[in-house]
């Protein structure tokens, strides 16, 4: 056996049993799932009816348990199953939850949960104000170290091709704090500015507020964060690393891929160059995209986040032959893109005046000098390249542009925002359509005859494959045709001196994992091994391949083990769920330069945002996953204690015996709709009042949740939710008079001149003292009202009107103004200890309490010899009789272990 | 605004965004609950939940007596 004894739930039951079993000798596991030990007695400000201070009596008991040389608490940790084993043991699986922070270097100094930019109800103080994702429980918590809550990778960050937590850096943006979100996105990629502007942004397909009025703009406000940052910081902050370790990379293209890998080996101290066939570098940033889309000068800056770490790129160096690169270098990375038109192969394609896409769209780039006013050009094609393509045709004077696409709009790859500013620009798209031919005169084009297309089958990329109808030619007379199909890498070199292999769509051919080709040490990725592909995915190849050479580099096993993956995904739908309603908020339009003006010149069409307006969007933020990943904590620790590599622990373990100190569950109020609790911010729990009255509050002193006021005018009602067959409770819960009048004396004492008034049906004052604290309070001025309340509802100024009974009175309905009302609400079992044991043997009561199989003269026994029952588990009782009853339990599973021994 | 009480979830996730409007209003003197909601519009419920995490996280402090009408007054924590 692991241990003797397991006791699950670490709140006083467990905690007082664990303490007489380790007091015996015997060896403990306690397992509680909060981050703490405590339960929810340490959450109360005092206990009835000796007013001792509950922390006081709590806070030696959670740290004599826990440094107990017997026992050894697991907290932040389930029991998921518990089995018994034919000798009467059991076979217990534990999930130890990660807590993303290095307990042995924590020192609870909080200054993660400081830093922390996500904030979220605070259940220690049952929502009356928020706290941190990273966070200490409250300031007794034992053990005292942060935790972070992370439900799951949040889709957007899940989604993003590089890894790139977008949830964090939008929760930065939400935070106003604009450079942090910078360097938080500078930690996955170089070349923010350039994907601030054109990246395919999967996040936001992802984004859960899509369900809702809309996704956040993610991609611009990565613009925002990058824009913000580069007017602030001209230049990088930042210089080659301290360490330049004696290896040399080479790097072939200087495009979102080649540029990737070499901002991260850079990094590391290798010693990286990049060779650009082309006279600039920035491979299709720089060549292909429009400046209105991508000005020159943010790709500038963001490739000056790479060269600042040392990396040299050397322009107009066409490489010809890998080997004999290879020879002067230990790693190779080849990231020469797709940068070659693919041709229609149609009668009239040689004719002047059919040009391709992208020999079309560099020589605008570079600046040559083309004229296209007052001409007809015909684009073909469905991608970004094409609307690229139709859209500078228009800058350069066309007066009428068209696209013919053989697909639907429905199948079209370019970006939706890409196809609308382009029809907004008086673009003519023409669907279910395509050239035959290209007809001329002298050798000059001079008409493209097209023909309509129906959508057939699929084709093996899943889109309807598109069918000439019979016909159905027809021509334009155009100046020029701009083909934009496809482009395909420009490696012929490769395959001819380095034997390199080739698909048959012409790209590089890679270890999937790895990204190494079948020359060893030269690896390969972005568009030159998947096609022309986006920005971002090929940032990711960069990144993914930079992961692999290092390894490779560092002579390590190859290729090792796989890459850490990201945490699950986290359902929409269950974020969703976690908020009973939803306010929806205006969309921010999309700002962007006017039609007629913006086709004048080339000025960047998208408008950027304000800070305000970027702090509104990344407001919108749900916070999917919890924790936003957005790294403040590891800045903040000075421990170096957070770890987001831990992942949760299964723990299988044999004990002889169990212990359930799983405690109770609190009546939710809402479910008394007549009591207003989800609407009226001036109707609180008890169990709220008692954080209130605790010398950890909320809030500075006991205040109005509506407006802070000081109450003066407090009423209880009791039995809110306990004797009340309306909500399927008819048990009374024992404590709720006590517990009341416990508070109201507390009140007295903190705000002297409030009255206080008890609704009640009969006060229950049943234990040692009890009579006399009830009537203690009385003398004190606690107002008693015998009668049920009926209803409550807000009046002026966030005051009350109660409207009760008032039996010992005239018997009549009565209506009273309170400023503050206080629903004393009942206990409820806890019905996840029924599901602890695997087959459901044991029993539970008729009240779905842990049934004692026999109450009378051997309380704490269950329906299963070897499991044994402590404290609210079992039935509602106060915390003296919890101790009582815990040590029962405790008695019996040491007397349950000893015949197990045997 | 409207006057529905939001969930208590959202509310506290505008925390974050808050924070700076309600540093910035206590940034010109002392004020109550109510007095920072009128500024900033917004329902006095929900800047309660601001303002306490404001001062849950050490930015502002309350003035140690109430106003007459038994509200307390933040001011900002001076960071020595």
């Amino acid at each position: 056996m692991n241990y003797d004894i397991l006791v699950v739930g670490g709140g006083i039951a467990g905690m007082e049993s664990a303490l007489t079993l380790g007091d015996m000798g015997y060896s403990v596991l306690l397992v509680e799932k909060e981050p703490t030990i405590g339960g929810k007695m340490i959450l109360l400000s005092k206990v009835f009816p000796t007013l001792d201070c509950a922390s006081c009596i709590a806070t030696p008991k959670m740290a004599s348990t826990f440094h107990h040389s017997q026992v050894t608490t697991m907290t932040y940790s389930e029991v998921d199953d518990i089995r018994k084993t034919p000798k009467g043991t059991f076979q217990v699986s534990i999930n130890k939850k990660a807590t993303y922070v290095d307990f042995d270097k924590c020192t609870g100094c909080q200054r993660c949960e400081f830093a922390c930019t996500v904030a979220i109800p605070d259940q220690y103080n049952f929502d009356l104000v928020g706290r941190r994702s990273a966070h200490i429980a409250f300031d007794q918590a034992v053990p005292k170290k942060a935790v972070i809550e992370r439900y799951g990778s949040s889709p957007c960050s899940f989604a993003c091709p590089v890894s790139m937590q977008p949830h964090g850096y939008v929760s930065l943006i939400r935070s106003g704090l604009f450079d942090e979100a910078m360097e938080h996105i500078l930690k996955f990629v170089p070349i923010p500015g350039s994907l601030g502007r054109t990246c395919s942004a999967p996040c936001e397909n992802e984004c859960a507020r899509g369900e809702l009025e809309g996704s956040l703009p993610i991609r611009q406000l990565k613009r925002f964060a990058s824009d913000h940052y580069y007017e602030k910081y001209p230049k990088p902050k930042y210089g080659p690393p301290e360490e330049i370790l004696d290896k040399k990379v080479a790097v072939v293209g200087s495009g979102p891929a080649g540029l990737t890998a070499a901002y991260f080996l850079a990094k590391d101290g290798y010693k990286v160059t990049i060779f650009e066939a082309e006279d600039k570098p920035g491979g299709m940033l720089t060549l292909t995209i429009p400046s209105y889309r991508l000005p020159e000068e943010v790709v500038e800056r963001d490739i000056e986040n790479v060269t600042a770490l040392g990396v040299e790129i050397k322009t107009g160096h066409r490489i010809e032959s890998l080997t004999e690169l290879k020879k002067g270098f230990d790693a190779v990375f080849v990231a020469c893109g797709a940068m070659q038109d693919t041709k229609m192969k149609i009668d009239g394609e040689d004719l002047a005046g059919v040009v391709g896409a992208v020999d079309f769209l560099k020589g605008v780039n570079r600046g040559d000098k083309i004229d296209l006013t007052g001409k007809t050009v015909v684009v073909v094609g469905g991608g970004n390249v094409a609307i690229d393509s139709a859209r500078v045709a228009r800058r350069l004077g066309a007066s009428k542009v068209y696209i013919q696409y053989r697909r639907s709009r429905a199948e079209m790859p370019a970006f939706d925002v890409e196809i609308e500013d382009a029809i907004d620009e008086n673009i003519e798209m023409q669907y279910l359509r395509t050239p035959v031919r290209f007809t001329g005169k002298d050798g000059k084009l001079a008409k493209v005859e097209s023909i309509s297309m129906k959508l057939g089958d699929p084709d093996e990329s899943g889109r309807r494959r598109p069918v000439p109808v019979e016909d159905s030619e027809s021509s334009i007379v155009v100046d020029l045709c701009i083909v934009a199909i496809g482009q395909r890498p420009d490696i012929a070199s490769f395959a001819d001196n380095d034997k390199s292999k080739l698909t048959r769509w012409n790209t590089l051919v890679v270890d999937s994992t790895t990204l190494e080709t079948n020359i060893p040490g030269v690896f390969a990725g972005g568009d030159v091994v998947s096609g022309a592909a986006t920005v971002v995915e090929a940032a990711h190849a960069g990144a993914h391949a930079a992961e692999y050479m290092k390894r490779y580099l560092r002579g390590e096993q190859f290729p090792g083990e796989p890459l850490q993956q990201l945490l699950p995904v986290v359902d929409r739908n269950e974020v969703l769920k976690r908020q009973s309603e939803y306010r929806t908020l205006n969309l921010g339009k999309r700002k962007e330069l006017p039609p007629r003006e913006r086709v004048s010149d080339f000025s960047e069409v998208e408008l950027p945002f304000t800070d305000d307006e970027a702090r509104y969007e990344a407001g919108r933020c749900l916070d999917c996953g919890g924790c936003s990943e957005c790294g403040q904590c590891i800045v903040a620790c000075q421990a170096d204690a957070i770890d987001f590599t831990m992942r949760d622990e299964i723990k299988e373990l044999e004990v002889g015996s169990v212990v359930i100190a799983t405690g109770f569950e609190l009546f939710n109020p809402s479910r008394k709709i007549q009591y207003g609790y989800d609407n009226i911010p001036n109707v609180i729990t008890a169990m709220q009042m008692d954080r209130l009255l605790a010398p950890t509050r909320p809030y500075n002193t006991v205040l109005r949740p509506s407006d802070g006021k000081l109450p003066d005018n407090i009423a209880y009602v009791l039995c809110a939710g306990s004797r009340d067959c309306q909500v399927g409770n008819e048990l009374c819960s024992r404590v709720c008079c006590m517990y009341s009048i416990k508070q109201a004396q507390l009140i007295m004492g903190t705000l002297p001149l409030a009255d206080i008034t008890i609704y009640y049906i009969d006060i229950r004052a049943f234990g040692k003292e009890f009579e006399e604290f009830y009537q203690q309070a009385k003398q004190m001025g606690v107002s008693f009202v015998k009668g049920k309340v009926a209803r409550i509802e807000e009046g002026d100024n966030g005051n009350l009107i109660v409207q009760h009974e008032n039996i010992a009175g005239d018997g009549k309905s009565e209506r009273t103004e309170h400023d503050l009302v206080v629903l004393s609400v009942g206990m409820l079992p806890n019905q996840d200890a029924l599901g602890l044991l695997s087959g459901g043997e044991i029993e539970a009561d008729s009240y779905h309490y842990v049934k004692e199989v026999d109450e009378d003269h051997s309380p704490a026994r269950t329906s299963l010899e070897g499991v044994y029952v402590a404290g609210t588990a079992s039935a509602a009782m106060d915390i003296p009789d919890t101790i009582l009853h815990s040590g029962a339990a405790a008695a019996l599973a040491a007397a349950h272990v000893e015949r197990v021994k045997k | 605004m409207n006057d529905k009480v939001r969930d208590p979830r959202e509310i506290m996730r505008d925390e974050m965004l808050m924070r700076d409007k309600v540093l910035a209003i206590l940034n010109d003197g002392p004020k109550t609950v109510p007095e920072i909601a009128e500024v900033m519009d917004y329902p006095v419920s929900e800047v309660m939940y601001w303002v306490m995490a404001a001062r849950k996280y050490g930015y502002i402090e309350e003035i140690k007596e109430p106003t007459e009408d038994d509200y307390f007054q933040y001011k900002l924590v001076k960071n020595e």
